[in-house]
């Protein structure tokens, strides 16, 4: 990793210097440890400041969104799979976009990290070559980062940027196993009853902050449904069935988009796993429509458009 | 209609006991073939029970899947969108794209709780009066058979939240 | 009343106790998080947590609030009665009761909800042994083992608590509990030195008084867009923030058209785009960058100028909750040194 941010610096520091961008957007040092937080560099002799590792956890593909002019980005595969399905739906060009692809095999899931810790405060921290190690008062610890791996991550298929402009490092390898997308047939199997308890019980903790839309890279609307008031969609007090409303609806505006970041999880302050109800629509769009959404930016929504061979045995 | 109560949230008409209970159906049909066909049950004295209520739309396709959503909040029962069949929509293939579209949103609330049986889709054709009634008998009992729709209507829950301070 | 010592069985015991008279408010785990809400045990507080994941301002302050239930021109305003408990709560949290006084509660502007809420609950407050290394309450005038807006004070002294009264109510709650002991003279030093040795811990300094005296004159200062890059505009520091105060009043109505139905007050967030958007159409904070600017010049200037406090009460919830770690300490040196 300390190859790949040297390599990562000097892309940056040549793209800056000979004017093919006006803006870096990568990772630098977080204000605690373990953290990295979002960087933009528009100078060469700043780039020093950023980093690569497993703690590069956001999605950055979300500023695009509102920056102009030419950018180059250092992402994940995730992230560039946001960036592309963004410029697919015409939000960004792809010619003001630099893709910088870098090579990733999960971040550090900083909730799994507390668990483990269980409130225990920690003086240094480190996450090298696959392996998470904390010190603090009276211990000193190593996990396999593979425990300590994210939804998102958990259930990734595009390590690496699917099209880009430079690479940095080797392609990540791909996981070998396709997300079978187990844990949705099981949770499908549960009764009615089951699964509403599942949802009451989970979206309980929910305080409608929309902390997860602001972090979806691909939640770009101006007027969200939350906000409009005629007709009034969703109510303000405090129904569950408002809040599950929220989350379903928002889960199906993502459909055949959404690209299994977790960043909305990530997001969460109360820390519910939003990505049940993401996983869903990547399970059906995937078996229905053949559809996985970022991987061309040349591709057509998946709800753009519609075909008579798309299966219709729940059309009476 | 949602009536406020005192102390908890927004809560719906409360449904009647069991025995009394007829469930509520709203039927989302595109203007051109389906209204036509549902018309046609009508005069052609094919019958298909009061319990479904129909909303009229210019195309299936204009459907936004909030309708249904909003349906379900109120306490309706069951959902049945109805379009022109294949090849004979009026604006091309909106009843395409809604197909796809309620596909998904079917599968999304089947995951949070809503029964199989619940939301249908169908093909009606101008001059498929009788098909109509049939479609719109069958969704009745196959509501009738699940009892009362017991997600996402507001009020329910809010007993789940009263313990909490947030 | 002179200071007490309780065990920590026995404290378990006193929470029982309290149940039984009063409604007790502790902090609970909620899923991965750890909120304040009712508990029915003493042994269901989650007394080990360190910081909550939500403050306590919804037990005086509530997500949704029904202002009043009106039908036709006949309003009613709902109030609840009754004493209650709100237990565990940290210094820091305490001290934002105070704050949010200045705006809630006044002689001025009393208002029924709020000062109602306040009025009826007895706030015990448990010192912070060990603060986490994000807390920074000794930057703003605040301390691990302070007093402000707390009835009772907690110090945990290993296998006992050190119990002061610190108000007129806290003694009213504590009085004639036979769970309590006299405290020693070595229990109240050794509650002396942990409240010192915790304060040192802390030892934090942001610059407070000289940003205090130049933020009124940086309003137009470049330095805002660059400290608002990184920011999401999730809002989700002002929902964990315990001096956050923000909000809208909806109305909603049994039938459209109608005219009985109830007025809520409803938490909501200066961070959202809609929060300043006119019915012209102009928004005078269009972006992230005016909107955090606008956070930070309100609790560490305009409140300031305003109450003579400010705004925060460097509980830190708002750095560990941001998706993209925007660190309010860095925010603060980064102005304070401009």
């Amino acid at each position: 990793m300390q190859d790949l941010t040297m390599q990562l610096r000097d892309t940056a520091r040549s793209l800056l210097r000979d004017g093919k961008v006006g803006l870096v957007i990568g990772y630098e040092h977080g204000s605690v440890l373990l953290r990295t937080k979002p960087c933009f560099v528009r100078n060469a002799d700043d780039t020093d400041r950023l980093v690569w590792s497993p703690l590069c956890e956001n999605n950055i593909a979300s500023y695009l969104l509102s920056i102009k002019g030419r950018t180059a980005v250092f992402v994940k595969g995730c992230d560039a799979r946001a960036l592309l399905c963004a410029i697919s739906e015409g939000q960004i060009r792809r010619e003001d976009v630099t893709i910088v692809a870098m090579p990733c095999e999960g971040v550090l899931d900083r909730r799994k990290l507390a668990e483990r810790l269980q409130g225990r405060q920690i003086s240094g921290g480190t996450v090298q070559d696959g392996k998470v190690t904390v010190v603090g008062q009276g211990f000193s610890e190593s996990y396999p980062l593979s425990e300590l791996l994210p939804v998102g991550c958990v259930h990734c298929t595009h390590r690496t940027a699917p099209v880009f402009d430079i690479r940095i490092g080797d392609a990540a390898p791909e996981i070998e196993a396709i997300d079978d997308y187990a844990d949705v047939k099981a949770f499908e199997a549960l009764s009615p009853d089951e699964k509403r308890a599942y949802f009451r019980q989970e979206l309980a903790s929910c305080i409608r902050c929309f902390a997860c839309r602001q972090a979806c890279p691909l939640c770009y609307c101006v007027e969200c449904f939350v906000d409009q008031t005629q007709p009034t969609w969703y109510h303000k007090t405090g129904d569950l069935s408002d809040t599950l409303l929220y989350h379903v609806v928002r889960a199906l505006h993502l459909a055949g988009r959404c690209v299994g970041c977790g960043a909305c999880s990530r997001a969460c302050p109360m820390g519910i796993d939003l990505t049940v109800l993401n996983r869903r629509l990547l399970r059906d769009v995937q078996e229905l429509y053949n559809y996985v959404s970022g991987l061309d930016p040349e591709a057509a929504p998946l709800l753009s458009a519609a075909s008579p061979d798309d299966p219709q045995e729940f059309i009476k | 209609m949602t009536i406020v109560d005192q102390q908890t949230s927004t809560r719906e008409i409360e449904t009647p006991p069991e025995s009394d209970w007829e469930p509520r159906i709203v039927a989302f049909i595109c203007s051109w073939c389906s209204y036509t066909g549902a018309d046609l049950a009508g005069t052609a004295g094919a019958q298909y029970p009061p319990n479904v209520r129909l909303i009229r739309v210019p195309c299936a396709g204009r459907l936004d899947l909030l309708f249904v959503l909003e349906s379900l909040q109120r306490g309706i029962d069951g959902v049945l969108v109805v379009g022109c069949p294949p090849d004979h929509c009026h604006y091309g293939e909106g009843n395409l794209l809604a197909q796809r579209r309620f596909r998904l949103l079917k599968g999304l609330l089947e995951h949070v709780g809503v029964e199989p049986g619940r939301l249908h889709f169908s093909w009606v054709g101008a001059s498929e009066g009788p098909k109509f009634a049939r479609v719109a008998s069958e969704v009745v009992e196959s509501v009738r058979s699940l009892g009362p729709s017991r997600t996402l209507v507001r009020g329910m829950y809010a007993a789940s939240r009263s313990a909490l301070v947030e | 009343m002179d200071a007490k010592v309780i065990t920590k069985e026995k404290l378990v015991e006193l929470l029982d106790q309290f149940i039984r008279d009063y409604e007790v408010l502790a902090p609970v785990r909620q899923g991965d998080a750890v909120v304040f809400g009712q508990i029915q045990r003493g042994s269901d507080a989650a007394l080990d947590v360190k910081r909550t994941t939500m403050s306590p301002k919804g037990a005086f302050f509530p997500q949704e609030e029904v202002l009043f239930i009106f039908d036709g021109v006949e309003a009613q305003v709902p109030t609840e009665s009754g004493a209650r408990v709100l237990f565990g709560v940290r210094p820091c949290d305490g001290r934002s009761l105070t704050v949010l006084d200045k705006v809630f509660d006044t002689a001025e502007y009393p208002t029924v909800y709020y000062g109602n809420q306040r009025e009826r609950t007895f706030v015990v407050g448990v010192g912070c042994n060990q603060p986490p290394d994000t807390c920074f309450c000794t930057a703003l005038g605040g301390e691990p083992f302070g007093k402000a807006g707390l009835d009772v004070l907690l110090s945990d002294l290993g296998d006992r608590y050190l119990v002061e009264a610190l108000t007129e109510k806290g003694e009213r709650l504590l009085e004639d509990s036979a769970l309590l002991q006299d405290a020693s003279e070595e229990d109240i030093k050794e509650g002396k030195i942990l409240a010192r040795e915790a304060r040192e811990k802390l030892n934090v300094d942001l610059h407070i008084e000289e940003l205090k005296a130049k933020l009124g004159g940086m309003f137009e200062d470049p330095i805002w867009a660059e400290i608002s890059m990184s920011c999401l505009g999730c809002g989700a520091c002002t929902y964990v923030c315990p001096t956050c105060h923000c909000f809208d009043i909806v109305d909603e109505l049994v039938e459209v058209g109608g005219n009985s139905g109830r007025r809520v007050r409803v938490w909501d967030s200066c961070q959202y785009p809609l929060f300043t958007h006119h019915a012209s159409g102009h928004n005078p904070r269009p972006s992230h960058r005016e909107r955090m600017r606008q956070r930070i010049m309100h609790k560490f200037s305009y409140y300031v100028n305003n109450f003579g406090v400010i705004a925060c009460v460097g509980c830190a919830r708002c750095l560990t909750g941001c998706p993209v770690n925007l660190d309010i300490r860095e925010v603060l040196l980064t102005l304070a040194e401009r």
